[in-house]
């Protein structure tokens, strides 16, 4: 089993008082210490076998973080470089509310240090060991806990090794889940579609890793999540036993009970999670659909975050010389990193209509195909539809007192047919508003030449 | 015996120490080395010469090393500080300073964007006629003429800038906040002392 190296959560040192002990040792914490002369190194908050964890603060910003602290030797002698470098890439692409973030990484000849967001709540493990949780909080942190793992899921990366030591609060005492140190890219799936290496917590293992069969990560992933649930609620885990070859025989079988006090529809709804058999196993999209999780649910959108229209303030603005020049693809460093891990897809098209009328007849075609629409002041609008696969910004610009530029971006999802709600339904009721001219050519200027080729063509937009 | 000559090419030509050009930067020197990961990936991708040729730097720009690119000229002239047709590491490093998210905006004000904008105009995608393009840049620089003496100084340039987040756009890259994530391979090769940190 390999080793966790960028999120394990770490016990935290304290006095009988309850007050977090001062660092010792790997990095001297007084305030006049700082890493890098970018961050105040703090208190000790906890350590393990490969790593200790620091309270840190931006000296920019004044926002607090938590440094790990990894010796490179023993990254060296596990034979981990590899390993380290593979969940830096995956800790990258995490971007969600309900994942603690990996926010750099920096490096001297003896150490390595991940600079991850602090979550001041600390373990959610602490609070259920203080005694279980009701039904409607157990609730509230399962649908944290699916946001997350359905964002995962939608980015290729499985966890496989859910607990809720894994699982921190922040200062609103929202979930956030950290330790991506056993986690699986869907790069390592072989031939027949599943992954093959024996990983993961004992009690919290799905029946089909224990078979050493070949499995499915997210199918584990959602088995851990029911073993969470169940504990969340019950306060004591659903197979349990001193003896490890009692404890696996009873996840093999799925041996639980659930106590008294368990709501019919919980007690349903977990059975549908800890169902030994991954192909009837409950699956993230389906969860959404259950009358138990359903209760007091805000849609969880696994793909749409960080795609937002930026409110750049004044919208009547005409765009002036540096706005058109921003919208040339050429004018794009991003070429020299590695190609990014979020992108959109959109289009750029001339309108006669005013800004008004375009986001008029955009949101009138929108809500005939059944996608939520919200409206961004009167800067554009935001289309949202199949739980999150599809998401569309309409941007409406002034040109001139005559034209408008109406910018179209959209996710492009692997699943979900989103280029199809785009292409097929709703691109074709906005050509009404198209600009051209009498040969149905777009002309600006005397010359008029190149306009239609920038305008009706796909580009690419990088975030 | 090849490996130790090609370490040396890379420590020789234009080679600068991370922790010199960190101190002129606003990167920190893991993110110098980062930098330096990506640098060897691009200086290596035609010539492996430890140097960022032209053609080099088109093929990472546009995946596409032939096609005649009046903006990779541009940008090219941008980091060839010292002019000798190639880019070196320091020079690749304080060119992309100015596209760092921290970076002071009166040094991406300092960057020629002026001189660039008709030129970069009449290069964009949108091939616009030149009474549109003329007209377009005299609006631009009326608005930012706010004293109406028809010349722009610095603390028009710097309130004009502050008022279009489209031109701070242009001269901010986001991905070199992360750069550290990008390009990890200097965590195990890392020379910083522990004193130094």
């Amino acid at each position: 089993m390999r080793r966790n190296i960028i999120g394990g959560v770490m016990p935290v040192i304290e006095d009988e008082s309850g007050n977090v002990l001062p660092s010792a040792g790997d990095i001297p914490a007084d305030s006049e210490k700082t890493l890098f002369g970018k961050y105040e190194v703090g208190k000790l908050l906890g350590y393990g076998a490969f790593a200790k964890v620091y309270h840190g603060r931006d000296v920019r910003t004044g926002q607090s973080v938590a440094i790990k602290s990894v010796s490179k030797q023993k990254v060296l002698k596990g034979g981990l470089t590899a390993h380290v470098k593979r969940e830096i890439s995956i800790m990258r692409r995490m971007r969600h509310q309900h994942i603690v973030r990996l926010l750099e990484v920096m490096a001297t000849k003896t150490k390595i240090y991940f600079v991850l967001e602090f979550a001041k709540g600390g373990e959610l493990f602490a609070k259920v060991a203080k005694g279980r949780f009701s039904e409607d909080l157990s609730r509230r942190y399962f649908q944290q806990l699916i946001a997350a793992i359905g964002y995962c899921h939608s980015h290729g990366v499985f966890h496989r090794d859910l607990k809720p030591e894994n699982l921190l609060l922040d200062e609103n005492w929202d979930l956030k889940v950290t330790d991506f140190g056993l986690s699986a890219v869907k790069d390592q799936i072989r031939a027949d579609g599943l992954l093959h290496t024996l990983c993961g917590t004992p009690a919290y293992v799905a029946p089909e890793i224990l078979a050493k069969k070949g499995y499915d990560g997210a199918k584990v992933d959602v088995w851990s999540c029911g073993v969470i649930l169940y504990v969340l609620n019950a306060g004591f885990l659903p197979f349990n036993d001193p003896n490890l070859m009692v404890m696996y025989r009873k996840i093999y079988k799925g041996e639980f009970r659930c106590p008294k006090w368990t709501s019919p529809d919980l007690k349903r709804f977990l059975s549908r999670l800890l169902d030994t058999n991954p192909d009837t196993r409950i699956t993230v999209d389906e969860m959404v659909n259950d009358p138990w999780f359903k209760k007091g649910y805000k849609e969880i959108k696994f793909h749409s975050e960080d795609f937002e229209i930026k409110d750049n303030g004044d919208s009547g603005k005409f765009l002036n010389a540096f706005d058109i020049i921003s919208f040339s693809s050429g004018i794009d460093l991003s070429g020299l990193f590695n190609q990014p891990e979020v992108s959109a897809v959109g289009e750029r098209f001339l309108s006669a209509e005013s800004p008004e009328r375009v986001i008029g007849k955009v949101e009138e075609v929108a809500k005939a195909e059944g996608l939520t629409v919200t409206r961004k002041k009167d800067l554009g609008v935001k289309l949202e539809g199949q739980n999150g696969h599809f998401v569309a910004l309409v941007e409406v610009h002034r040109l001139t007192e005559k034209l408008v530029v109406v910018e179209v971006k959209r996710r492009e999802s692997e699943a979900g047919p989103s280029r199809e709600i785009w292409k097929d339904k709703l691109r074709p009721q906005l050509s009404s508003i198209v600009f051209t001219n009498r040969n149905g050519k777009l002309r600006v200027g005397k010359k008029g030449s190149g306009l239609s080729a920038f305008f009706l063509r796909p580009i690419i937009f990088h975030y | 015996m090849g490996c130790f000559t090609s370490k040396n090419i890379w420590r020789t030509q234009g080679y600068e120490e991370p922790r010199v050009l960190a101190a002129e930067t606003p990167f920190t020197v893991s993110e110098v080395e980062a930098l330096y990961e990506l640098f060897k990936k691009l200086s290596s991708s035609i010539i492996d010469d430890g140097l960022i040729h032209k053609e080099e730097l088109q093929l990472a720009l546009f995946r596409n090393r032939n096609k005649e690119n009046l903006f990779a000229d541009r940008i090219f002239d941008l980091f060839d500080l010292k002019r000798n047709g190639v880019i070196e590491f320091g020079e690749f490093v304080r060119s992309l300073s100015i596209f760092h998210p921290n970076a002071p905006i009166t040094d991406k004000i300092a960057c020629k964007l002026k001189e660039m904008v008709l030129a970069l105009l009449h290069e964009s995608d949108l091939i616009l006629s030149d009474d549109v393009v003329e007209m377009i840049v005299d609006k631009t620089f009326k608005e930012a003429d706010t004293k109406g003496d028809g010349r722009i100084d610095q603390e028009e340039w710097k309130d004009f800038v502050l008022k279009n987040p489209s031109l701070i756009k242009n001269m901010t890259l986001p991905y070199l906040k992360d750069i550290t994530l990008a390009f990890p391979s200097f965590v195990v090769s890392s020379e910083v002392e522990d004193s130094e940190m």
